[in-house]
């Protein structure tokens, strides 16, 4: 009942503008608030304002400290020891503490349901050595386990309010973070509060933090026109123009972390054969792919790693568009005169655009295009039983290289749709995760590049930027690559 | 279908104006082909989203093709889409209608308890659901609308059935021993053509218009074939930039519903006898 | 009286039933996956069984049936696949938003539809009448979502007298409300007044060359009290019915309107259930359509019943 009445004051106090309120406008309204069941990207959004992290990443990408405050790292990076950041308080008031790590921790790793189980699986144990400090031990060193702490698996949740709220958590989620949860309602509205007791003296600096989701893309930019929302994420290509002319608005693209392009059946199809594969990579014009469809947004893409991440290499060059190259690999092939192939894509305006404008560019090799358009499950489905010849499906990206390819090129890998399997690659693969030291990782990773670049399971056609329309009243807002935004510092200047 | 009918209806200028429209786009869905000045499907990177000019009579769409020549293939859809689904509905609806009023009793009772129980969804809701679970294509489209629509047919064709059995010229054929076949095609059939047609015309145009609805919400053809619909849910995005890309697709849709509307309703009041002119 | 409603009411649950079975097959047989498409591109063979258990999606579909069955009449309309909430609250919160919607484009409809008959048929065969007939079947015939494109131009884009799209809810901002309702209102209205213009344009003939009307005229009262008292009140009757039939398609053109304008109403429910395989909303969706116009034909039919006595009897 309190906080029933606690939101409707903070909603008009909102409604009369009294209150310093942030509206968010999303593309989707978030499934799962809980870090334990949550798959969707989009809840990241969210969680991230609930819940604090372990640690956390700075805009170069580099693991910086949150509620873990240093760490270890001991016996050949099997073991991490890391000291925790005292005095904080999750939401309702209970410590955060060791044992709220391993508690979480624990759960990550084999509650029912847990989606977090795969990073995880290489914990042997999780040891509480005193009130502020945990010891963590893997079966064998992993290079990206911090990463992937910055990140669900390391949001620390309150042990309290699970063990009272059970299955209820996710629609009342309590954490440590800089904002409280109020209320929720489905497909409209996210209310969060500001944490007071925050930890980092002084933030936030608003009051109320509201996430709206909009799936139109139309509607969306409406709203940031009107007023209505004051910051949008993502933009769609054809709106930046009408954000820019704004005055009271400006757009900012921050590089990201993933990539989109075509995986290449391996296994079935006219791509078992690598210089057809060839062939139709070299009809691809990147440059076209960027100006045409995302409007000079995106950046063309040299392999699995986008700029600015640790693997990136700038010297393995963006594949050009090559007629000539095309033609001849098709006569390599077998195929002089063109082939064609099914491209199965999910369904959306840009996915469609992209694939009409892969289909006008093949056809001119004289390769033949056929698009289907599947659900998006469906689509997953069928890709993991290698039922498709190509299917246009990126990776939102992690910020660990890690994260980037291995579940994708090795042999057998859960997220492998062309069958692709080259022991080469996966000795490389197993070797850049275990090696620490970043330059090592870099090296290993650039050969792992070249050697795909080559085979072509999957052709890297570009990497989205993410795209934010905000208002000028907004300051404060970290550029961060994994397309988060982080509210924490953020305030709202006057009209 | 008497003379009388035929007069009244071309009297009817309404009616005429119908037809005049519903011929001009069947001649061009059928010689798009030779009519139209681009391939639908062909883009042009540096002509994105040109206004109507002399070499893009309606302009160009966001990846650069003749939104001109996109609405007669477009055509092709809409007035194929229409048409098939229309008869899938006669033909199975037809069947069902006669079956249940010609055999009456138990079998007559399941049909229309199965006909009522179509006829209790909203007819787009139906259509989606169902379209959703074919999975989106051109024939799952046509599928779709064609069995939503089959209970009107059905019960028309039913009602006309218990109509026409009592009266003598039945009875008569029956008396004198004429196959079932028979008594249906020779003598029923002819006598029940007039609503028949009316309501054929009518359900077209709600067929023509449900494409165009399923293609909009994504469900209809796949890119890059052109349908009106997929072509209006496409402009939505541009509207500020280019409103033409809306414009002309929601035209076609419009007059070609309306072209079949019109004939329905010439056709209903040619064939009403109270009508006094 | 009663005993009527109760015959109705039970002549129609075998329907009921029927659509039951049929809204559950529909949604068993759709293609693809929830579980995958919960678990997106995060989805391991381990995860997807996993999810497909806790589901209870590898039960025999019999059994899935009947406990579905007995859960509807529960009241339990199941949780969603999506966001792992009960359904039935997220029916009763967009419901009343495609209620408001629907009644303020059947004022619309009515606003517009009936007058025009009206007049249609004092001035029939004239240019009036025949601009009037045009009007109404262009109304029919006009696609619902190119007309709200239309006016979004017209009105948001070009005049910007009214925000294009969007929702808040009356107790919020009642006036924001209405202006924001009031572009749907006349999209999905539109069709529904050419539509009720027309009917009321034959009805009102039909009544009008009756011989009681003749008598009266030629009685001399004047004109407009014939019109009024006895001509338009027996020609409301089939209006009514005609307008209560209707009111099924206007289910359906909500859907779309609530698409084009982004309204957070059932008809968004609808589209978005399918795109996401969310079963148990698409369910929901599906049989409370289905209810729906299952209702409001009782409710005609007790009205057409409630007017002429002669047919309770039968």
């Amino acid at each position: 009942m309190k906080k029933w009445l606690a939101a409707v004051v903070l909603w008009s106090l909102g409604g009369l503008g009294l209150a310093q309120t942030v509206t968010v406008g999303l593309d989707a309204d978030p499934p799962n608030l809980d870090p334990l069941l949550s798959s969707a990207l989009v809840d990241r959004q969210v969680q991230n304002q609930i819940y604090d992290k372990l640690v956390d990443l700075d805009e170069n990408l580099r693991i910086v400290p949150m509620l873990a405050t240093s760490w270890r790292v001991e016996e050949d990076g099997k073991v991490y020891v890391f000291n925790l950041r005292q005095g904080v308080k999750f939401h309702d008031g209970t410590d955060f503490n060791a044992e709220a790590v391993k508690f979480n921790l624990d759960r990550y790793r084999s509650a029912p349901g847990s989606r977090r189980s795969g990073e995880l699986s290489l914990i042997t144990n999780v040891q509480v050595v005193n009130p502020y400090t945990v010891r963590v031990t893997l079966r064998e060193p992993f290079a990206p386990f911090l990463a992937i702490l910055s990140d669900r698996s390391g949001m620390m949740v309150s042990p309290t309010a699970v063990q009272r709220l059970g299955a209820e958590f996710g629609n009342n989620p309590v954490g440590t973070g800089p904002f409280k949860f109020v209320e929720r309602r489905r497909q409209d509205r996210i209310v969060l509060a500001r944490n007071e007791n925050y930890w980092q003296r002084g933030l936030p600096r608003i009051e109320q933090l509201v996430y709206r989701p909009f799936p139109d893309d139309d509607v969306r930019v409406a709203n940031l026109l009107s007023g209505a929302v004051s910051i949008i994420t993502p933009v769609a290509a054809k709106d930046l123009a009408t954000i820019r002319n704004n005055p009271n608005l400006v757009v900012n693209n921050f590089p990201g972390i993933g990539y989109q392009g075509i995986w290449l059946n391996h296994t079935k199809g006219p791509f078992t054969n690598k210089a057809l594969r060839q062939a139709f990579a070299a009809t691809i014009d990147r440059d076209v792919v960027d100006r045409v469809v995302f409007l000079g947004t995106a950046l063309p893409s040299n392999g699995p790693f986008p700029p600015g991440t640790l693997a990136h290499d700038k010297t393995i060059p963006v594949p050009k568009r090559d007629l000539a190259l095309a033609r001849q690999k098709l006569a390599e092939g077998g195929r002089p005169q063109g082939f064609s192939f099914t491209l199965t894509i999910a369904p959306g305006p840009v996915l469609a655009q992209l694939a009409q404008v892969y289909q006008a560019m093949a056809a001119e090799a004289g390769i033949q295009v056929r698009i289907e358009q599947v659900e998006f499950g469906t689509l997953l489905d069928r890709a993991a039983k290698l039922e498709l010849e190509a299917v246009a499906v990126g990776w939102s990206g992690r910020p660990d290289p890690d994260g980037n390819i291995y579940d994708f090129v090795r042999c057998k890998a859960p997220n492998n749709y062309s069958g692709y399997c080259n022991p080469r690659v996966d000795n490389l693969l197993n070797r850049a995760r275990t090696v620490r030291l970043p330059e090592a990782r870099r090296d290993l990773y650039s050969q792992i590049t070249k050697i795909i670049q080559e085979d072509l399971p999957y052709i890297y056609v570009y990497h989205p930027q993410t795209t934010i329309g905000v208002s000028r009243r907004l300051s404060g807002l970290p550029v961060i690559p994994d397309g988060i935004l982080r509210f924490r510092s953020v305030s709202l200047g006057g009209q | 279908m008497s003379n009388r009918t035929l007069r009244a209806f071309f009297a009817n200028r309404l009616a005429l104006a119908g037809m005049v429209m519903l011929l001009l786009l069947v001649l061009g869905a059928i010689f798009a082909p030779i009519l139209v000045p681009y391939s639908p499907t062909s883009t042009d990177f540096s002509a994105l989203q040109q206004p109507p000019s002399s070499q893009h009579w309606f302009g160009t769409d966001q990846l650069g093709r003749d939104i001109f020549s996109r609405v007669l293939y477009g055509a092709r859809v809409s007035l194929a889409a229409g048409l098939i689904s229309v008869l899938l509905a006669l033909l199975l609806g037809g069947l069902i209608g006669l079956v249940a009023g010609f055999y009456g009793g138990w079998i007559d009772d399941v049909l229309m308890r199965l006909t009522d129980a179509m006829l209790a969804f909203p007819f787009l809701v139906l259509a989606i659901a169902l379209a959703a679970v074919l999975g989106p294509s051109l024939q799952n489209t046509m599928l779709a609308i064609g069995v939503v629509t089959t209970p009107v047919f059905a019960r028309l064709i039913r009602g006309q059935v218990l109509t026409e059995r009592p009266r003598e010229y039945v009875q008569a054929a029956v008396a004198l021993g004429g196959s079932d076949g028979r008594i249906i095609t020779r003598h029923l059939l002819p006598n029940i053509l007039g609503p028949l047609i009316v309501q054929v015309s009518l359900s077209t145009a709600t067929a023509v218009l449900a494409e165009a609805t399923l293609s909009f919400l994504g469900l209809g053809v796949q890119p890059p074939t052109p349908s009106w619909g997929s072509m209006l849910n496409d402009a939505r995005g541009y509207l500020s930039q280019a409103p033409y890309m809306a414009l002309f697709p929601g035209l076609a849709i419009f007059l070609a519903v309306l072209a079949f509307n019109l004939i329905g309703d010439g056709l209903r009041d040619a064939l009403d006898p109270r009508m006094k002119k | 009286m009663f005993l009527f409603v109760l015959r109705r009411l039970m002549g129609g649950l075998p329907t009921l039933l029927l659509v039951t079975v049929l809204v559950f097959t529909l949604t068993r047989v759709l293609p693809g996956d929830p579980a995958r498409l919960l678990l997106g591109e995060e989805a391991t063979p381990e995860l997807v069984a996993q999810i497909r258990e806790e589901l209870g999606l590898n039960r025999p579909i019999l059994v899935q049936y009947a406990d579905w069955l007995w859960g509807l009449v529960r009241g339990d309309l199941g949780r969603s696949i999506r966001g792992n909430e009960l359904v039935a609250p997220i029916i009763w919160q967009k419901l009343p938003t495609t209620l408001e919607l629907s009644l303020f484009s059947l004022l619309v409809a009515i606003a517009i539809g009936i007058p025009a008959g009206v007049l249609a048929a004092l001035r029939r065969n004239t240019a009036i009448d025949a601009s009037v007939t045009v009007m109404a079947l262009s109304g029919i015939s006009i696609p619902n979502f190119f007309l709200g494109i239309l006016l979004i131009y017209a009105f948001s884009i070009r005049l910007a007298w009214i925000p294009p799209s969007g929702y808040v809810e009356p107790w919020v901002d009642l006036q924001k409300n209405l202006l924001l309702m009031l572009m749907p209102a006349i999209t999905l209205g539109t069709a529904l007044a050419g539509a009720i213009a027309r009917f009321t344009r034959n009805s009102m003939l039909e009544v009008l060359s009756q011989d009681y009307v003749r008598t009266a005229r030629a009685k001399g009262l004047e004109g407009r009290v014939v019109v009024y008292k006895h001509a338009l009140r027996n020609a409301a009757i089939p209006v009514v019915t005609v307008i209560g039939l209707q009111l099924g398609g206007l289910l359906g053109g909500a859907v779309v309107t609530e698409q084009v304008f982004s309204i957070p109403g059932f008809g968004r429910l609808l589209v978005d259930s399918v795109f996401n395989r969310d079963f148990p909303v698409l369910q929901a969706v599906v049989l409370i359509s289905a209810l729906a116009v299952f209702l409001i034909n009782v409710l005609t039919d007790l009205l057409y019943a409630a007017i002429d006595p002669r047919i309770r009897y039968h």
